[in-house]
């Protein structure tokens, strides 16, 4: 049985040296797919609704965003600053480590595992590599400068011998990365600018060098890896200043982009650029999910996003050839599409002074996944939403701050968890009232979010609800399962605790 | 007020995920807020000594440069740096010393580090209540007019001379354009609920989701009802502004805007 249920390849270069036992969840998404798509069928559509509580963690440290990792029986889980190595049969505490920091403390998603070391990122952006067995601090090294605002909220992607780390906090109109660090040491092995140097390609799609160094397009959501063709997949944040796109006319590549990169050199290979010159904070940031399956009648090796600007996008994840471009929602900023099968922005809908009438929908940081049995790509999304946009430039264009503008919502939308079909881009079923939260799915047919305030397991085909759990509120995190000792655990956060549920014990 | 609306939809694009639900657990890369009284003091040191080369907000001119972006003032974070620049100048660069006074030229630092501090933390945000009316004011208000007794049907709910009356002045100019686009709901929304046995229900809507509905009853008692296995069905007294958004081209937003505003 292979432990992610995953295109055998992966197998061969999965980031752990512990012996490999089915049902753990090792990295932030499961495996490198980003799928979220877990092989344990215990939990199935007969007894989901009998879940019960196995236990409950609650650190006191505030909201629990971060997803945990679980491996050797030990989960590994983050809120800024903070690392709890906690026993998964029990919830009990093993270990915690605090580095108090300054910086920005909006979230921390989660540790990456890289033989016997757990890495995490700071507020003040530095990596922190921690003993997996005791939480001790082995190293630390700054990833990029705190008082321009930088932070990390995401763990590094191990790949092969190397961590892939992406950057947090465009507040001070600086610039993305992707930087691969030496587990061992802590030392830079290479680096990709998210925007490129003056006089390099794509720079052509900037208005100048200051614009370019100014230009953000952060790195903050975890890419994802495929070892066959060693190519890692990224999404990129949105342009600056945010929506005073005047300032830094053309596409503005390489922000609001899904790029592909050599693992080993750190080198482009190819880009697609989901919100080519964006002026409304619609980056492309979100989870690139690995799809293997058949597209008009062809085997293919494909990527696929729902994307911030409300659209579905399906490639070769080879070439980077677009296969599909469905909006998930109404808009009223896109002309159609380009040759590429890049979204065209409507200029006469950029925010402008007296206000612009915006309709949009979208998704955000929130994991979505994809079920292979189902074909599938399942993803918590708004639809429809309006607000009016304003440019609040001085007196003679120039952006105000590095937002540029600002948005009055106005209402109207509604937000639903989408079944998307990968292949043609329509929504099969949806599920109104849909919760900012990240999505599993399961090998027998499951999908765990949360909706309308509850914790639910739903069937994977059709989104009826199987399973619901008022644990206060929505998942604060994204749920993952595995199994031990026999049992297969869902684990989730709501607020600041973290809750285990298993089938009951045989009587 | 609006901002409840803010729910999931707007974490969708980031309003309330960056900004509002994490405000409080949010750090800064500083140690300590600048005292404001001191900044603002510094403003006019700022003005004064500053502001003709690098701009009024600091951002800098064809003269001097952006100092929000200045890695010496981002990372002095006890002014000493700033001080012995402004104090020794840039020779070469055109820039002069500056022999500021102690108590000034921390009131300077001040200003700047606040000054800095407030670009950072704007998020995805609503516009200030001072938004100038003067940029919102290019519509035309008898097509705004035109448009509020015909096309947009505003009459069938609305009178200028009644419940609209005087509207121009009630709201900051930038809010009455949100408002008459979306309003605050003056009524609260209604469902009625067909149980299985086809038993009608009305009431208050309290909360609806897939699993719940929660109403306040005739009587004025609370009741809550299974969604899976009823039928809910919601009036919501915001229909008609809500049915209408599609049906507006930004021009007729401006013309509304043009004529309400001139109702004072």
């Amino acid at each position: 049985m292979t432990r992610f249920g995953v295109i055998a390849g992966f197998l061969a270069i999965v980031p752990l040296a512990q012996t490999q036992s089915p049902g753990e969840w090792p990295t932030l998404n499961g495996d490198y797919s980003s799928r979220r798509h877990s092989p344990l069928t215990q939990i199935n559509k007969s007894n989901v609704g009998q879940l019960t509580q196995a236990w409950k963690f609650r650190p006191n440290a505030g909201v629990i965003k971060g997803t945990p990792l679980m491996v050797n029986g030990v989960l590994y889980l983050t809120v800024p600053d903070h690392v709890w190595a906690v026993d998964a049969a029990t919830g009990r505490e093993l270990w915690h480590f605090n580095r108090p920091s300054r910086g920005d403390r909006i979230a921390n998603r989660g540790v990456a595992m890289y033989k016997k070391w757990i890495y995490f990122g700071t507020p003040d952006a530095f990596l922190v590599c921690l003993r997996a067995d005791t939480g001790e601090k082995v190293w630390e090294a700054p990833m990029a400068d705190v008082h321009f605002g930088y932070y990390m909220s995401l763990p590094p992607l191990v790949v092969k011998d190397k961590l892939i780390v992406g950057i947090s906090g465009d507040a001070a109109d600086v610039t993305g990365f992707l930087k691969a660090v030496d587990p061992v040491t802590g030392n830079v092995l290479w680096t990709w600018n998210s925007v490129p140097k003056w006089g390099e390609p794509g720079s052509e799609t900037w208005p100048s060098a200051e614009a370019l160094a100014h230009g953000g397009a952060m790195t903050w959501v975890q890419g994802s890896y495929d070892p066959d063709l060693n190519l890692i997949y990224w999404g990129t944040g949105n342009p600056h200043p945010v929506m005073n796109g005047a300032e830094r006319p053309g596409a503005n590549l390489y922000t609001c982009s899904i790029v592909a990169i050599n693992a080993d050199t750190g080198k482009l290979v190819w880009y697609f650029q989901p919100s080519p010159h964006d002026t409304y904070d619609r980056d492309a940031t979100e989870s690139v999910v690995l799809i293997d399956g058949v597209f008009r009648g062809r085997q293919r090796k494909m990527l696929a996003q729902a994307s911030r600007n409300g659209y579905f996008f399906l490639l070769d994840r080879k070439t980077g050839e677009h296969l599909r471009t469905t909006p998930f929602g109404p808009q009223n900023w896109s002309l159609g599409l380009n040759r590429r099968g890049e979204p065209i922005p409507d200029p006469k809908k950029d925010p402008r002074p007296d206000g612009t009438l915006f309709l949009g929908s979208g998704t955000n940081w929130y994991t979505p996944a994809f079920n292979p049995a189902t074909g599938l790509f399942y993803v918590n999304a708004a639809q429809g939403v309006w607000s009016l946009t304003y440019l609040s430039a001085g007196i003679e264009g120039e952006p105000e701050d590095h937002q540029g503008g600002r948005e009055a919502p106005l209402g109207g939308g509604e937000s639903s968890l989408l079944a998307i079909d990968y292949q043609t881009g329509g929504v099969r079923w949806k599920l109104g009232y849909g919760n900012a939260a990240g999505i599993l799915t399961t090998a027998s047919g499951l999908v765990f979010t949360a909706n309308s305030g509850y914790l639910v397991g739903l069937d994977a085909e059709n989104g009826k609800t199987l399973w619901k759990q008022n644990a206060g509120g929505p998942a604060s995190n994204a749920p993952i399962t595995y199994q031990l000792g026999g049992k297969q655990f869902v684990v989730v956060s709501v607020r600041d605790t973290l809750y285990a549920f298993v089938l009951p014990a045989k009587p | 007020m609006l901002w409840r609306r803010i729910t999931f939809l707007q974490l969708a694009f980031g309003a309330l995920g960056l900004f509002g639900q994490n405000a409080n657990s949010r750090w800064w890369a500083w140690p300590a807020n600048p005292d404001p009284q001191a900044a603002e003091r510094g403003k006019s040191v700022f003005t004064a000594h500053c502001a003709g080369c690098h701009g009024a907000k600091a951002t800098g001119t064809a003269k001097g440069p952006n100092l929000i972006r200045s890695r010496i003032v981002r990372k002095d974070v006890d002014g000493s740096a700033t001080a012995a620049l402004v104090r020794t100048g840039v020779p070469g660069k055109g820039m002069p010393p500056v022999p500021l006074a102690d108590p000034e030229m921390k009131e300077l630092v001040a200003f700047l580090q606040w000054t800095l501090q407030k670009y950072d933390r704007v998020s995805f945000g609503v516009p200030a209540e001072t938004y100038p009316l003067e940029r919102l004011l290019t519509g035309n208000a008898e097509a705004g007019k035109a448009f509020f007794s015909g096309a947009g049907g505003c009459t069938s709910c609305h009178s200028v001379t009644g419940d609209l009356a005087g509207i121009g002045r009630k709201y900051a100019p930038v809010f009455l354009q949100s408002r008459f686009l979306m309003p605050r709901a003056t009524k609260p929304k209604t469902v009625t609920v067909t149980l299985p046995s086809g038993e009608k229900v009305s009431g208050e809507l309290r909360t609806i989701n897939n699993y719940d509905i929660v109403m306040k009853d005739s009587a004025g008692q609370t009741r809550t009802f299974d969604a899976q296995t009823t039928k809910a069905e919601v009036q919501d007294p915001l229909a008609g502004h809500i049915a209408l958004l599609p049906k507006y081209t930004d021009a007729q937003v401006h013309n509304m805007f043009a004529y309400l505003w001139s109702l004072q």
